[in-house]
């Protein structure tokens, strides 16, 4: 721990973060990576793929707790386990180098992270979805839109920005780039479904 | 008519909470009776949902990658300049928004080989371990199987000899020939049995006897016992190691002597092809065996002794050899492993020799050998029925 930070408890932790405190979020991703790359390294897998799991299990974790949907029924740290190591195993059959075995080092327990990670797994492809509808939908859609919703941009902001002659003009070319990213989105999700 | 967008503009103000009370009820009569325009919001609904999520997601990702490059330029604290601009420039990074990927100085090389190890680490760890036992339990077996080579040649009192064959092996002289002594390892069930036995014979009336040297060889005490289960206690007086003989004389003081000795020393060399036989005891009772002289040298031509065919077997050794006429001609001493029934006996000139020496030092007793031979033209069993009176087994404690 770095000096001056002061240290959580799990349910601080929780509560920090449902605030949104940036330091807490900091603090938790410090304190657990050691044990997840050590996992990981030891599993065969190498320091980048160490981090890309964690941040992918710290991801779930964090909206869990952001939906206020969290129900934590054991330690934070056996719960980021039971992820990553969820999300490592699927790594590496992807990878079909090393079957299924694993060398556990913490005692690995029904979390309900199992279930979580389903979830989680649904939403992310939804998002990937949406990621490649953004990158098909052309400019200047994907800049109006990613700026209205992704960046937290006013509507006057944005007409000023585009060069728009009102902000009435640049809301109604935002809500025919929404009607273009529709049809994109439902279309792409129900062909991956 | 509508167009979707304008319907979508509908919905962003519905739910931004910006329609007159009047509009928001209206609305909400016709999403009740029409299921198409409620869908239309639910999927209006589930698009910015998508599209907000995928920001905060975005966001997220960038915090952590932050967080994560701000965890490892602390861990690896860099010290030249050098890497200071480079982080200089990270930070340049994060103020654009675009996370930075943390990297680790290593060669593309070292990235396959530390792969390589952290995969493979378990398998090459067991692998070393078996590597390392593996050559510690040749080592270690090997060490004890040349001690016991060792202890085995030592106390037959053949160090000499067994180096001998071994240069000659690696000389190509020779064939593989090993030689074996015969000895008795057999322990008797009795009580305090001893460690080894042999056999040994009167040399003297007066309590002089003879055996092999390797027989004794390392012994604190020695017990003789005859065919009659008498025991005596005896000593050596003298030992040759080169001829593998030992003399012994019996020290108890209630021993009274042996009698006429049946037998004589045969002073010169026998002939080959004379039958010959010997008794002895390799197990608890006296075993008589028989064969020819085949050789009038010994192991690697050896003088001393002569080769025999007569099969022996541990505890033969000192033995008496006689020939047909009952002279006395050899001591017997060993055989070869690989060479079918192939036994050596030290020659009975030898031993005349030694005790000739013996007397004219004048050590000790005089050595009243005996003179006559009366078994000649007898029949075996009647000479082995003179014999074994005088046949001994010589029992040796350590």
């Amino acid at each position: 721990m770095g000096k001056g930070q002061p240290s959580y408890t799990d349910e601080e932790f929780v509560a920090a973060i449902r605030r949104d405190d940036d330091r807490a979020l900091a603090q938790l991703y410090r304190l657990h990576f050691p044990m997840i790359s050590h996992y990981v390294l030891q599993n065969s897998g190498t320091d980048d793929e160490a981090k890309d799991v964690y941040q992918e299990g710290v991801m779930v974790f964090y909206e869990k707790v952001r939906d206020g949907s969290l129900e934590l029924s054991c330690q934070i740290k056996t719960y980021l386990y039971a992820v990553c190591r969820r999300l490592w195993l699927k790594r590496l059959a992807e990878k079909t180098r090393f079957g299924g075995r694993l060398d556990d080092h913490e005692p690995f327990l029904e979390t309900g992270a199992e279930a979580d990670l389903e979830r989680a797994e649904e939403k992310e492809r939804q998002l990937g979805t949406m990621a490649q509808s953004l990158d098909l939908i052309g400019e200047p859609c994907r800049s109006l839109l990613e700026g209205f919703y992704l960046l937290d941009k006013s509507m006057q902001q944005l007409t000023d920005e585009f060069g728009y002659t009102n902000a009435d003009n640049a809301k109604n070319q935002k809500y025919k780039c929404l009607v273009r990213l529709k049809k994109l989105f439902f279309n792409q999700y129900q062909e991956s479904n | 008519m509508k167009t979707e967008a304008d319907y979508y503009a509908l919905f962003e103000a519905y739910r931004a909470g910006g329609l007159a009370d009047a509009e928001r009820t209206a609305l909400e009569h016709r999403l009740a009776a029409d299921p198409a325009l409620a869908q239309r919001l639910n999927e209006f609904e589930e698009l910015t949902g998508t599209l907000t999520a995928y920001g905060r997601r975005r966001a997220l990702r960038q915090r952590l990658a932050a967080i994560h490059a701000d965890m490892v330029t602390e861990q690896a604290p860099r010290l030249d300049l050098a890497k200071v601009a480079e982080q200089d420039e990270r930070g340049e990074q994060f103020a654009s928004g675009q996370a930075p990927r943390p990297m680790l100085r290593i060669s593309r090389t070292e990235q396959k080989l530390r792969a390589f190890w952290q995969g493979h680490r378990a398998t090459m760890m067991v692998a070393a371990a078996v590597a390392v036992l593996a050559v510690f339990t040749t080592l270690l077996g090997l060490e004890m199987y040349r001690t016991s080579q060792q202890s085995t040649s030592s106390r037959y009192g053949y160090t000499m000899l067994r180096r001998e064959v071994e240069r000659i092996k690696r000389d190509q002289r020779s064939m593989n020939r090993v030689i074996t002594q015969i000895d008795a390892a057999a322990p008797t069930e009795r009580l305090n049995p001893g460690k080894f036995s042999g056999t040994g014979f009167a040399l003297t009336a007066d309590g002089y006897l003879v055996t092999s040297y390797h027989v004794i060889q390392g012994a604190d005490s020695l017990l003789i016992e005859n065919s009659a289960r008498q025991r005596f206690r005896a000593e050596p007086v003298f030992t040759d190691v080169a001829h593998d003989l030992a003399i012994l004389q019996i020290t108890d003081k209630d021993f009274t002597g042996f009698g006429r000795l049946p037998y004589a020393f045969k002073r010169g060399q026998s002939e080959l092809g004379e039958k010959v036989y010997t008794l002895g005891y390799p197990r608890e009772d006296l075993v008589f065996n028989d064969g020819s002289l085949s050789a009038r040298s010994g192991f690697e031509g050896d003088t001393g002794f002569y080769q025999v065919s007569i099969p022996v077997n541990p505890g033969n050794s000192g033995g008496p050899l006689l020939d047909d006429r009952g002279n006395l001609i050899g001591v017997v001493s060993g055989r070869q492993m690989d060479v079918q029934s192939a036994a050596f006996a030290t020659k009975s000139s030898y031993l005349m020799r030694l005790v000739d020496s013996l007397s004219a030092a004048g050590a000790g007793k005089p050595y009243n050998l005996p003179r006559y031979n009366q078994l000649g033209g007898n029949t075996r069993p009647q000479q082995i029925r003179k014999l074994q009176d005088y046949v001994f087994v010589v029992k040796v404690y350590e």
